[in-house]
């Protein structure tokens, strides 16, 4: 997955990305994330108790500039990074959304309901949708971006909506999707990326949606410099509009840690993402603090199809050699937890079961290498994009306490998702689960032959355990009282069976932020507006 | 740089001693422009060709790298190449591309398609502000701090001034950068640390954003100036014949501004001219410190993702311009120290 | 002809031969370290210590610790070495193009003269920064390839100088008058020209010098040849600079470093040329002290080829 942006050792290494100069125009697009009330799932009490005061009374006003990373397209079919759907979700709308503890709510869409063999799922449009520049949105919209978004040459998200087979548009407001099998995490699918919808009379242009998206979210963009802002406005005919309080939205791309601290002094900006160990200087300096629990995870992928890593024993010997526990000290002054597996603790997905899979060990660590030969030591790279150097330079100590010598290589952080994720040519690298909305959808990603951070890709086939306990795994109804097992089943499977990533530790979305901001939703997956306000 | 570009002395002075003096003049003046461009022309042209060699020389291959790995077949490769026109010789490219680019047209990105001239026209106002900025504070400090260290030599002041210059001009413009930023941002928080606004959101916002980094890059010029102008100035205060003016009353200020400083600033506005590509590089390294999105972040963005038309172009971008600067430099030095014999001072 | 070196005092300046002194001082230090630095430092500059983080100074770390908790003043003296080699390099690679090339360009005929100093002026052109990444973008992004960037850049200096060297030599009357006097060609050369461009010769290097760790300490600012965790004073300062709220007082240690020995090679250069005899060639105009840059070659250049423009 995506991008992710561990902040505390970004480094000056090639900056990546130019920042800031902001244009003018603070364009602040508060999505109010109205998710929480909605009906049909029985969604349960939110968190952000400041949306839920905020909601009705205050008027919109206000400018919200946000520190956070700019997505790699503005096009949700080509964009490369599940990061991104932070971003894309304040331009687009997806079906349905999650709210804030991870359980799936209505969206663009009202209702849904499996039919009774679940191989098809019937979706009911709110009437009225319109994109933010007038065109209606309908089922036939929905129908052309599914179209899309499976057979587009460079979709990035094909293998995901693979389990529709057929869209069946019934009226301008329903569809039907029939599945290729029984699969009840669609809903929680569409949530997401592969349920944001663009404005199809722009297909024809497609190349223009990297830069200049036409969606139906909370806001629309207004101005965009790659690598340093893009400015929004409150999109008044978003469905839930009524939930998005702030008149101005910024995102803005800083890279530089002290940067954003002191562009947060500075009022340049009012919620920055913040790592943990900024945590202690942003309180000092008077900002407010909300550690929200995500399901991002730090780890490291590894081409289980390259020599030297080819050989099972190497990579049980990385894992027994990091120390997970220095490098949370390190890197996020504590703020998370080790992790062996790609859910965090008091997540429906987490397996007791991997709760303590590779304890630190060097000893064993030594003792696997001289078996697997390489007692006299072992030379590789690993791959850092420049953001991520302070937790390279770590491991790379660590590593060389066992005997194994690491040079580490930057990339551009531009360029990352192409080589890592499209390309496949890194064998070794640093890297981060964004989350994404169905957990199954996760693990596919992660460990199915066409997962986007599946790194060793087609070179590998899916072991047939692994692909059997994802697919049970979709088949329970989310309600259902087997679910949890099923799901932990296929956790425990992939990572013991698909050694390919290494998983090192959690990493709770952070934000520090001026206390005319009234809080921050604390969602689990995407981070959503509704109920902000920004006083003045 | 003025002296690096060997302006040619077509010595029309003496040849047309029969002219009215205003025409002769004007004519040497025309001439000597001419003479400049024509030599700084093929200056351009040969800077372009080395920079697009280097492009070439990078064993990068752009057209796989545009196709992806999945796509990029040996069939697939070849086709691109013919369209990109990279099958052709190399100064047969160099031709087609510096031809384009003179027309404004600098290709496009190979990641992100989007015009290479398009980038660089969003990232010059920022450059341009710092660099603007820079050159009034360099003269300002320097001409301020050389010109009192002249009037009151021997002076603790005198004495202050030559060893903050000292200091100063061993400072690399990142140093600097990097002391400003934590004396004025980190511990007094008077100054933003980074970024850049545009003067559109309000001039006092811009001005706060681009003082600390164009300070940083003012700094070793005007201690250059300063000192050059200082030497300058002592001497021309020794001469005959302001000891002259003074001896028969004229004020001293007047004697200073008017005659004193007038013929000893040639060399100081010449250490501006020379000093101008060190400028640029200091732009850079105040880009960096500063998190600025100019050309220097720019290419070195693209360096390291190997975007070879971006780097091109930004490398044609910046030498054109140091070109030009001299170019208006050298005439500027020209007109102020038109004289009969002349380049004057 | 024999001439007693008379220190001559440059105008106004306080880098008199006390100073000299100082920077040979200095410079002694800076190379000792750069050669003996991994036995003379205390600690191992790659050892990381997770509970001993942005550290200030104490007895076991003299300069403290940094954001991996490694000692700094280690760290400083390891890349103290890497730092100053590679300036050497390019300083190197300068003078073997340069110098070669100015003897040529006087005896090779006027196209050639013409087309080298063009080239010479074109690649002065470049605020070298531009240049040298445009070079990294081309062959990588090694400190190797980026010190031959340098190189490239300071041969136009040397050039100047050993033509203009050459030239003089070419057409000065002392060197007829002196063969007609009997002396040989080599005594010729050892004894005047020698004497006249040594002194040059020695402003231009230490200035190039200079001019190259300068490069050096920027390029490895902006992460240009950086190979981790191998440290270098650039790349200290830049992650120094990531974590400044954490730790303000750290920057200005390798800041300090970075400037005093470029100040020093200044001086020394600067000293050079004050106790050049008045028969020297002429390095620059002794006005234009300290360009702490590449382009002070040029400067130097010109005052050569201005004289004894053909």
């Amino acid at each position: 997955m995506p991008v992710l942006r561990l902040h505390p050792h970004v480094r000056l290494r090639p900056p990546g990305r130019a920042r800031r100069a902001v244009a003018a125009a603070a364009a602040l697009i508060a999505l109010s994330a109205a998710v929480a009330a909605c009906g049909s799932s029985g969604g349960s009490a939110t968190a952000d108790g400041a949306a839920g005061a905020a909601a009705t009374t205050a008027g919109v006003s206000g400018t919200l500039n946000w520190e956070w990373e700019l997505p790699t397209s503005w096009d949700p079919v080509t964009s490369s990074a599940g990061w991104d759907m932070h971003a894309l979700g304040l331009v687009y709308a997806s079906i349905t959304t999650l709210d804030p503890s991870g359980t799936v709510e209505p969206g663009l869409a009202s209702s849904w309901k499996y039919a009774a063999d679940g191989k098809s799922v019937t979706f009911t449009l709110r009437p009225g949708l319109k994109f933010s520049d007038g065109d209606p949105l309908t089922a036939t919209s929905v129908a052309e971006n599914v179209k899309r978004g499976q057979t587009q040459g460079n979709s990035t998200v094909a293998s995901e909506l693979s389990v529709i087979s057929k869209v069946v548009v019934n009226s301008p407001t329903s569809f039907t999707l029939d599945l290729t099998q029984v699969d009840y995490q669609v809903p929680d699918l569409l949530a997401g990326k592969d349920g944001m919808i663009v404005n199809p009379a722009y297909f024809k242009n497609v190349t223009a949606l990297a830069t200049q998206p036409e969606g139906a979210g909370p806001f629309s963009l207004t101005a965009y410099v790659p690598d340093s802002h893009a400015s929004l406005v409150r999109n008044p005919d978003y469905w839930d509009a009524s939930q998005i309080h702030i008149a101005n939205f910024n995102v803005l791309d800083i890279t530089q840690p002290e940067q954003i601290l002191s562009a947060l002094e500075s009022g340049e900006v009012n919620v920055a993402y913040i790592a943990g160990n900024q945590v202690a200087a942003a309180k000092a300096a008077g900002f407010k603090i909300d550690v929200i629990p995500s399901e991002v995870v730090d780890e490291l992928d590894i081409q289980t199809t390259t020599a030297p890593f080819s050989n099972p024993d190497v990579v049980k010997a990385i894992n027994y050699a990091i120390d997970r526990q220095a490098l949370l000290q390190v890197q996020a002054s504590g703020y998370g937890a080790v992790a062996y597996q790609p859910f965090p603790a008091g997540f429906v997905g987490y397996s007791a079961k991997l709760a303590d899979e590779y304890p630190y060990n060097p000893t064993l660590a030594k003792q696997l290498l001289a078996q697997a030969g390489y007692a006299k030591g072992l030379k590789i790279t690993l791959t850092a994009p420049s953001a991520d150097d302070s937790v390279a330079e770590q491991i790379q100590g660590q590593l060389a306490q066992v005997g194994i010598t690491a040079t580490i290589g930057n990339i551009s952080t531009d360029t990352e998702t192409q080589y890592l994720y499209l390309d496949k040519t890194i064998p070794f690298a640093v890297d981060g689960t964004a989350g994404r909305m169905s957990p199954v959808e996760m693990l596919d990603v992660l460990y199915s032959q066409q997962g986007l951070m599946n790194v060793d890709g087609k070179a590998t086939t899916t072991p047939a355990a692994v692909t059997s306990a994802l697919s049970a795994a979709l088949t329970v109804p989310l309600d259902s009282p087997g679910y949890p097992a099923a799901l932990q089943n296929a956790v425990a499977t992939a990572v013991q069976d698909e050694p390919t990533h290494i998983w090192l530790y959690t990493q709770p979305r952070i934000f520090a932020y001026s206390p005319t901001v009234s809080g921050i939703p604390s969602d689990l997956v995407q981070q959503r507006w509704e109920g902000v306000t920004v006083g003045s | 740089m003025a002296a690096a570009l060997e302006l040619p002395n077509l010595g029309l002075a003496g040849a047309a001693e029969a002219i009215a003096p205003r025409r002769r003049r004007a004519r040497a003046a025309a001439a000597r422009i001419g003479g400049g461009i024509a030599v700084l022309i093929p200056i351009v042209v040969l800077s372009s060709f080395i920079t697009y060699c280097l492009g070439a020389l990078s064993n990068s291959n752009p057209a796989a790298t545009i196709l992806g790995q999945d796509a990029a077949t040996p069939a697939a490769v070849a086709h691109l190449d013919h369209v990109l026109g990279l099958d052709k010789p190399l100064v047969v490219q160099y031709w087609d591309w510096l031809t384009q680019a003179v027309r404004g047209n600098l290709g496009v990105s190979y990641f992100t398609q989007i015009p290479v001239s398009q980038s660089i026209a969003q990232r010059l106002p920022v450059d341009l502000s710092i660099a603007l900025t820079a050159v009034v504070l360099a003269v300002l400090i320097g001409g301020t701090a050389g010109t009192a260290a002249a009037v009151y030599r021997g002076s603790w002041f005198d004495r202050g001034v030559t060893i903050a210059c000292s200091v100063i001009t061993t400072l690399p413009a990142f140093v600097v950068g990097i002391i400003l930023v934590v004396i004025f941002a980190v511990a007094a928080h008077l100054l933003p640390a980074e970024g850049y606004v545009g003067p559109s959101a309000g001039i006092w916002p811009w001005f706060e954003h681009i003082i600390l980094p164009s300070l940083a890059l003012a700094l070793q010029v005007a201690a250059d100036i300063a000192r050059q102008l200082r030497t300058s100035l002592v001497s021309v205060l020794d001469e005959n014949y302001i000891t002259g003016a003074r001896v028969r009353g004229l004020p001293y200020r007047r004697i200073l501004f008017r005659h004193a400083l007038r013929n000893a600033s040639g060399p100081a506005l010449t250490i501006l001219g020379n000093d101008f590509p060190i400028m640029l590089a200091g732009a850079v390294a105040a880009e960096v410190v500063f998190s600025l999105p100019g050309l220097g972040q720019l290419i070195l963005a693209s360096a390291q993702t190997r975007d070879i038309p971006v780097v091109q172009g930004v490398l044609l971008v910046v030498a054109t311009f140091v070109v030009v600067v001299n170019l208006v430099v050298n005439t500027l030095l020209n007109w102020l120290y038109r004289t009969n014999d002349g380049i004057g001072a | 002809m024999t001439r007693t070196r008379r220190p001559v005092i440059g105008p106004g300046s306080v880098l008199r031969l006390p100073s000299a002194k100082i920077a040979l001082v200095i410079l002694a230090v800076v190379i000792v370290i750069a050669v003996f630095g991994s036995a003379l430092a205390p600690q191992n500059p790659l050892t990381i210590n997770a509970n001993a983080l942005f550290q200030g100074p104490s007895a076991s770390h003299l300069l403290g610790t940094d954001y991996l908790g490694r000692d700094v003043l280690s760290r400083l003296m390891a890349g103290t070495r890497l730092s100053v080699l590679t300036a050497f390099e390019a300083v190197a690679i300068g003078l073997v193009i340069g110098a070669p090339l100015g003897v040529a360009a006087v005896f090779l005929g006027r196209w050639f003269d013409f087309a080298v100093n063009r080239v010479a002026d074109a690649l002065m052109t470049l605020p070298y920064i531009f240049f040298v990444v445009a070079v990294t973008a081309a062959l990588g992004n090694g400190l190797v390839q980026a010190m031959f960037a340098v190189g490239f850049l300071l041969w136009p200096g040397f050039f100047r100088i050993t033509r203009a060297a050459t030239l003089e030599f070419a057409r000065a009357q002392y060197v007829e008058a002196a063969e007609l006097l009997g002396a040989s060609k080599l005594h010729v050369i050892r004894v005047h020209v020698v004497r006249k461009v040594l002194p040059t010769m020695a402003v231009t290097t230490a200035s190039a010098t200079a001019a190259a760790l300068l490069a050096v300490s920027f390029l490895t600012f902006l992460g240009i040849g950086v190979v981790a965790p191998a440290p270098t004073w650039g790349g200290v300062l830049s992650s120094d600079l990531d974590y400044l709220s954490q730790a303000p007082w750290a920057p200005f240690i390798p800041g300090l470093l970075i400037a005093v020995t470029v100040g020093a090679l200044n001086a020394l250069a600067d000293a050079f040329r004050d106790r050049t005899a008045p028969g020297a060639l002429p390095a620059a105009d002794p006005v234009i002290k300290t360009h702490s840059t590449l382009e002070v070659l040029e400067a130097a250049g010109d005052r050569q080829s201005a004289q004894s423009a053909a």
